[in-house]
Parts: structure tokens; C-alpha cells; sequence
């Protein structure tokens, strides 16, 4: 379990290194270099050329990865270009914001997805079981931004229970104002991700609800409580976890959408934001850190079901 | 659960904290990319640039030149050396006074082409600029250049501290009723009232947060609920929907940006000078803001705006004459019209729809135009300087002549990407203007200068678009600026 864990902690650093070079590329196969952003589309050669030289940006691709990456494996992230500030702190700030915003709706995504799994694997075949995944599938089907708008209209302009976007530092404004600007992203991002849980903690409960095991129990004369929270919810979890944990990279994903829609200023923003200005030293960091974060839950997903489940424990050979 | 998710929800909703007295919030759409106010380059930066700085000259709701940080200015006679007077009470955000040295700093750094600052080419024509004592600044010109002082109104041109240089992107100081506070970038940025500000009194308010919002319909919820104040660049739709508001109010302005049908003059059909007039002839200017800005704009003879001294009232708006379109087209040899294209940008809704009405109006006199909506990214390469017409716009330009001059001059920048419009009285007039200093024959030159513009018909310069805001009924004080920035420091919030 030992080897094969560090063998995989290689690998995600690979695939950064794969992520960044490709990130690198794509920049230089699009028009337009910062430059020209900065100077605007009729911008004089000669002032043209100047920029160009003091950002190296006529060096070629790969000396210009290099300086980039030498650098940034010694721990140096360089600074924004347009910005003129270092990235390191900017990703920092915006990178804790995005996980709060992750870490909140996963709460969330757990709790109600289980919830409405196990009601509607009870509720088997009867309306309520169809209610829940006509509302989990909805969530699912209809894209994130569709959702954000409507929460705004409904919960920010109709109602006006809470504000239409933006974000507020618990330190400065208090737990209340922090709470409430982030109810709105946290739901839209909550709806559209209970599909993958609840349906799959439904289909393992119905399975294990109707093994011999479940059947012991109640013929042991078990209170139906205990014979579905312990007996049954325990076994039936395992595929749940997993999928969870992989919820974590696609919630990455998700806030990429949700963030600008809600104006909050976390990694997705930030992306967007480098991408648009064509400030690679930005854009390099907060994609590494997405990617780094979506590698890790798809690592930690992988090793929580060896270790949940010893019949496919890796890198032991079974046969 | 859905209970408690609801309970939760009503609770955190009725813990308002109490907001401070006196603090204006503003809803932007796009973030701020820069501090540095020589780099900026955007509406939204602008905002910021305005409140925190000051020019040697500022550019007044009429858009007329007022003194700033210069209490005066004089020329040479050959309009090349100019010198400005400066105040000596204007203080840095960081206490230390204002001086010659700094004004000769910020503009040796535009002047650095590794600054990279666009309002470079602005002032490409200084040679030379010297403290003469600590309230003196001597620029030194290789033309007569008559206006020069219009130039430091431009967002650019701001002052800076020499001293204070290598944190103005992250810590910025100016002079400006308003000081930097906290700029966390794609959220906001705070600022707070300079209780030194030069003018006596001013500023009213206590802070101003700037707040992005990126989403539109986020925008105006929040404009809606009192989440904010003012609602910078309200879209011309959503004017509409404020008209019977309680709580907020639509207020607009003319500006100097204008939108209209570009006519290649080199090509035909409209290489003849009776094509496009018989085109002008059966556009209803009037009709067309209405059609296209929901009647936010005014309409005009050339991007002078109505607005400006220099706007020639005498020339005013004929209604269509088909028949004498008509004729027009017979003596061009089209007495059964012309066929032609026109490309519209269509991510521009307003373009578009002025593009629309403009074809419909047209096909009285037998010119049918069809309408192409393209990309507007991909102008510049297939359609600027290529098509026979297309509707485009520009921004408002800082000064008459960088409005006029090189759009209109035979030998002008814009005007040999835009209509490759030719006249030797046009030439002679904008050349003049250059080394005219007096007001009054400014004008006049102008004002000829539009009256043949209005005949010889370069293009179709439609109107110019008003700037529209969203404000909600308890800001005090608050008018639009043609500029599109925004003026806070007279503004008061009651509550």
C-alpha cells in the first residue's frame, strides 16, 4: 500500500508538469501576447518591441518554460504581469477562498446526498423515490450558471433574503455577512452535484437491503432504525465515498462557473481573469492548482476504497 | 432539511450588520487589471483613476478644459513652448506636497516606452519638459500644437509622487479627493475620503467601495435590493425597467462616443458623393436613437457630441427626402438601385439594431443593404478598411482634435482605416485649428468643419450614445459625466 501510494504521488507530479507545459503552449498558439493587451490594438512598434524585450517574450517557448519552471520549482512564482504584484499571495488568498467554498458545499453534497439516497432506496419505487430523482437529475442536467441565475433572481431581486453576489472577509465583516454571501454559491453548487451520491447510495441501498444479511437482521427481530443505519448504510456507503471524493475535483470544476457568475473572488476567478489578460505567470499557478487539487482527490478516492474495501487492496497480488 | 436550509436562510438574512454612514458602494462589470494609472486601459479602471488622481487639467461635465493641479498655463506664439502654473496646496495622499519634480517625473515615465503606457503616442510630440522652480513645468514641442492643455484630462496623465513609484500598484497614492485603502483583485476595492483634498470641503463622502460583479443579471439585483448604490454603465434594455422604480433612478448623459455606418469613399457604390448623400438623405438621425439606443444618446453631425461648444446648431436634423434620394441615385447612374453588404458586429446589440434600421430606412432610395452579423473580433482583419460599409463606433476621445484630426484629415490614422475621406478645405481647416488658440475661432473653424461633413457625407456618424447609470433615490448629487467616469466627491448618500 506504501509503494504503490508514493508511486502515485509520482505520477500526480508528472501530470502537473504535463498540465503546465501544455498550459505554456497554448498561450503561445494564441494571438495577442501581454503586450499588445497592455498597449492596446494600435500600439506604436517601437514601444511594442520594448515590452516585448523586458518580458522575454520574444525569447522561444520553451527557454521561456524553462526560466518560467526553474523558477517556480525553487519556490519562486514570479509576479503578475499586468498586476505588478507577486502571484504567491494572490493565489494563496484565492485558493483558501475556493476551498472554503469546496470544502462548505462537500459538506452539503455528503449529507443531503446520502440522506436522499437512503429515502428514496426506502421509498423504493413509490413517488417520493421518483420526486428525488427527478430533482437530482434536474440539478444535474440543467448547466451550474443556469442555476446561479435563477438563485439570484429568486433569492437576491424577488425575495431579497440575500445579496446578489460578491464575498465578505469573516475577519473584517463577521460570520453572519460571510455566511450569507456565500448561501447562494454554496446551494447552486450543492443542487447540481447531489445526482452522482444520491443515486448511487439508492441503487447500493436497494442491492443491500435485499441481501440474506439485511433479512438476518430483521428476522432477528431488529428495529428497522438499526437495520438500515448500521446493517445496511455501512455496506451500502463504500461506493458513495469513492464517488465522493472524486466530487471534490469536479466541484474544482464547478467553481470555475459558479465563481464568476457570484463575482467570489476565489481561484476561478482568477483563472478566468489570467486567461483573459494572458498573464501566464497567474494562469500557470492557479491551474497548477487546480489540477494539483483535482489529482489529489482522484488519488485519495482511489486509496479510501483499497483501504475501505480489502478485497481490492493494490499492488499486492491477488492471484 | 429543506426546513432547516430555509431556517437558516431567513436567520442570516435578518442579521443585518449596521453600515457605515456615508459609504457609497458602486457595481462594476469587468475587474480592475491595473493600479498604476499610467497602464490603465479599461471604463472600470478609469473609475478608479478619476477618484484617487488629478491631471494638470481636468475635463469639465461640458467638456471643456478646466485648471487642476495647474492654476494656469501660457504659450509660446508659436504654440511650442508651453508652461504650466502649478497649485501650491495639492498634497499626496502620503502628506508630502505636490511639485514641479513630480509632474516632470509622471511625464519622462509615459514618455518611457518600457512604461508602456498608451497615452505614449498622446504627447509624442515633447521634446522636452523641465521644473523651471517648484511651481513651474516647461514643455518643450517639435509643432505648434494649439490645445496642448486638453491632452492632461486624459486618464493617463495623472500625477504621480516620484518618491512613491515602486508600490503604485500595490499601494497607490495620489492627490485625489479619494485615498486607496484595500484592493483585493476581481472583488473590490476600497477607498476612503482624503480629508486633505486641495478643494475646500470635498469630499462629501466617507469612503467608496468599489464592488465587480461580472454577471449581469447579478448587477442589477443588487442594484434592485440596496445591495449597492450606483450601477456604473447601465445597459440601455434595462433603462426601461427603472422607469417606475421607488427606489432607484436612470440617469444619463450625452457623450462623445459616438456609433455609425463607416462608408468605404474609395469604393463604389459610395465612391460618389451623391451615393452617400442620397444614403443620408433617407436616415431619420432622430428615429434611429430611438431604434437603437431605446433613446439613450442624442444624434450628431461628426463625434463632436451635441453636447460640446463646439456642436454647430445651425446645421440640425432634416427629415428623409426619398424624392431627392432618388434623384440623387438617377444622377449617379443607380436609378435602380445598388445591391451591398454591410457587416454588423453582433455581439454589439445596439450596433446591430442601428444596423437593421439603417437598412430598412435605405430601401426607400433603392439601396438594399444586406445585413451581416459577424464576430467583432474578427474586424479588424476582414471587415475595417475592406468592406464597402459597416457599422461601427468609437470612444470618446479626450480633445476635439484627437476626436477630429485624424479621423477627418486626408493624411489622418484613423481616417485611412475607416472611410479614406479626402478634402482639401477639411485639410486646411483641421491644420489651422492646430495652431488656433482662441476659443471663439476654434469654434468657428468647427463649426465649418461640420457643416461640410454634413454635406460630403465621409460616413454616417449616427449619434452619440448617452451613457447611462443606475442610481438608487437615496444618493444625493449624483450626475453622469460624459467622460463616463464617475464624479463622487460632491456626492452625499442620506439615509
Amino acid at each position: 500500500m506504501a509503494g504503490y501510494t508514493v508511486r502515485r504521488l509520482l505520477l500526480v507530479l508528472v501530470v502537473l508538469a504535463a498540465v503546465s507545459l501544455l498550459v505554456f503552449a497554448i498561450t503561445a498558439i494564441l494571438p495577442g501576447n501581454v503586450a499588445h493587451l497592455i498597449l492596446g490594438q494600435f500600439a506604436p512598434p517601437d514601444q511594442l518591441k520594448a515590452l516585448e524585450l523586458k518580458y522575454g517574450l520574444n525569447d522561444p517557448v520553451l527557454v521561456q518554460y524553462w526560466r518560467w519552471a526553474s523558477r517556480f520549482v525553487s519556490g519562486d512564482f514570479g509576479t503578475s504581469i499586468l498586476q505588478s504584484r507577486p502571484v504567491a499571495p494572490l493565489v494563496a488568498e484565492a485558493l483558501q477562498r475556493s476551498l472554503v467554498l469546496t470544502l462548505v458545499s462537500f459538506v452539503f453534497i455528503a449529507t443531503i446526498g446520502i440522506t436522499l439516497g437512503v429515502i428514496a432506496a426506502l421509498r423504493h419505487g413509490r413517488p417520493l423515490d421518483h420526486g428525488i430523482s427527478i430533482a437530482t437529475y434536474l440539478g444535474i442536467a440543467v448547466p451550474e450558471f443556469f442555476w446561479a441565475i435563477v438563485v439570484i433572481m429568486v433569492f437576491a431581486a424577488w425575495l431579497g433574503w440575500l445579496p446578489a453576489s460578491g464575498y465578505e472577509p469573516i475577519a473584517t465583516a463577521g460570520f453572519a455577512e460571510w455566511g450569507k454571501h456565500i448561501v447562494a454559491p454554496v446551494m447552486t453548487l450543492v443542487f447540481g452535484h447531489l445526482a452522482h451520491v444520491s443515486r448511487l447510495t439508492r441503487s447500493s441501498m436497494i442491492e443491500v437491503l435485499q441481501s440474506p444479511y439485511v433479512m438476518a437482521a430483521r428476522a432477528k427481530g431488529l428495529p428497522e432504525r438499526v437495520v438500515v443505519v448500521r446493517h445496511a448504510l455501512r455496506n451500502a456507503l463504500l461506493p458513495s465515498i469513492t464517488v465522493l471524493a472524486l466530487d471534490i475535483g469536479r466541484l474544482m470544476g464547478g467553481i470555475v462557473v459558479i465563481e464568476t457568475v457570484f463575482a467570489y473572488p476565489g481561484l476561478g476567478r482568477l483563472l478566468v481573469f489570467s486567461i483573459q489578460s494572458r498573464d501566464i505567470p497567474t494562469l500557470q499557478a492557479s491551474i497548477l492548482a487546480v489540477a494539483a487539487i483535482y489529482a489529489l482527490a482522484n488519488l485519495s478516492a482511489d486509496l479510501l476504497y483499497a483501504f475501505l474495501n480489502p478485497k481490492i487492496r493494490y499492488g499486492r497480488s491477488i492471484a | 432539511m429543506r426546513k432547516i436550509l430555509i431556517g437558516a436562510l431567513a436567520s442570516l438574512a435578518l442579521s443585518t450588520t449596521a453600515m457605515a454612514q456615508g459609504t457609497i458602494k458602486v457595481a462594476l462589470g469587468t475587474t480592475l487589471t491595473q493600479l498604476d494609472p499610467a497602464k490603465t486601459t479599461i471604463g472600470d479602471e478609469y473609475i478608479y483613476v478619476h477618484l484617487m488622481f488629478n491631471g494638470l487639467t481636468r475635463i469639465d461635465r461640458d467638456l471643456t478644459v478646466k485648471p487642476d493641479i495647474a492654476e494656469s498655463w501660457s504659450a509660446s506664439d508659436d504654440l511650442k513652448i508651453w508652461t504650466f502654473k502649478l497649485r501650491t496646496d495639492v498634497k499626496f495622499h502620503h502628506g508630502r506636497t505636490l511639485d514641479a519634480e513630480d509632474v516632470v517625473f509622471t511625464m519622462k515615465r509615459i514618455l518611457d516606452a518600457g512604461t508602456g503606457s498608451r497615452a505614449r503616442a498622446n504627447i509624442s510630440m515633447v521634446t522636452n519638459v523641465e521644473a523651471v522652480d517648484p511651481a513651474t513645468v516647461k514643455f518643450t514641442l517639435n509643432i505648434p500644437y494649439a490645445g496642448f492643455q486638453d491632452i492632461f484630462g486624459e486618464r493617463q496623465m495623472r500625477i504621480l509622487p516620484k518618491d512613491k513609484i515602486d508600490t503604485i500598484s500595490t499601494a497607490p497614492i495620489g492627490t485625489g479627493p479619494f485615498k486607496f485603502k484595500s484592493w483585493s483583485p476581481g472583488d473590490r476595492l476600497e477607498l476612503e475620503k482624503n480629508p486633505d483634498y486641495f478643494e475646500k470641503g470635498l469630499p462629501k463622502l466617507d469612503a467608496v467601495s468599489l464592488r465587480i460583479i461580472p454577471e449581469p443579471a447579478a448587477r442589477l439585483a443588487a442594484l434592485e435590493s440596496g445591495a449597492v448604490d450606483i450601477l456604473w454603465s447601465l445597459p440601455n434594455e434595462a433603462a426601461e425597467k427603472f422607469k417606475n422604480s421607488s427606489s432607484v433612478r436612470v440617469d444619463s448623459v450625452a457623450t462623445a462616443s459616438w456609433d455609425g455606418v463607416i462608408l468605404n469613399n474609395e469604393r463604389p457604390p459610395f465612391n460618389d458623393v451623391r451615393v452617400r448623400q442620397a444614403l443620408a438623405l433617407t436616415i431619420d438621425k432622430e428615429a434611429l436613437v430611438e431604434l437603437a439606443l431605446f433613446g439613450q444618446g442624442a444624434p450628431t453631425h461628426s463625434p463632436i457630441p451635441p453636447s460640446h461648444p463646439y456642436f454647430n446648431k445651425l446645421i440640425g436634423f432634416k427629415q428623409p427626402d426619398i424624392e431627392k434620394a432618388k434623384k440623387l441615385m438617377a444622377e449617379a447612374g443607380l436609378a435602380n438601385g445598388v445591391d451591398v453588404a454591410m457587416p454588423v458586429p453582433q455581439e454589439r446589440d445596439g450596433r446591430v439594431r442601428l444596423g437593421v434600421a439603417v437598412r430598412d430606412m435605405a430601401k426607400a432610395a433603392g439601396i438594399r443593404i444586406s445585413v451581416e452579423r459577424v464576430p467583432f473580433a474578427s474586424y479588424t482583419a476582414n471587415v475595417a478598411g475592406k468592406a464597402q460599409m459597416y457599422v461601427d463606433g468609437y470612444f470618446a476621445r479626450p480633445t476635439i482634435d484627437t476626436a477630429i484630426y485624424p479621423f477627418y484629415h486626408s493624411t489622418g490614422s484613423w481616417n485611412r482605416q475607416l472611410w479614406l475621406y479626402k478634402n482639401p478645405r477639411v485639410d486646411e481647416l483641421l491644420d489651422t485649428a492646430r495652431k488656433t488658440n482662441d476659443q471663439a475661432k476654434r469654434a468657428e473653424i468647427f463649426g465649418e468643419f461640420q457643416k461640410i461633413v454634413d454635406e460630403t457625407v465621409p460616413s454616417i456618424i449616427a449619434f452619440s450614445a448617452g451613457h447611462v447609470n443606475g442610481v438608487r433615490k437615496n444618493v444625493e448629487g449624483f450626475k453622469s459625466t460624459p467622460m463616463m467616469w464617475l464624479e463622487l466627491k460632491d456626492v452625499s448618500i442620506k439615509n
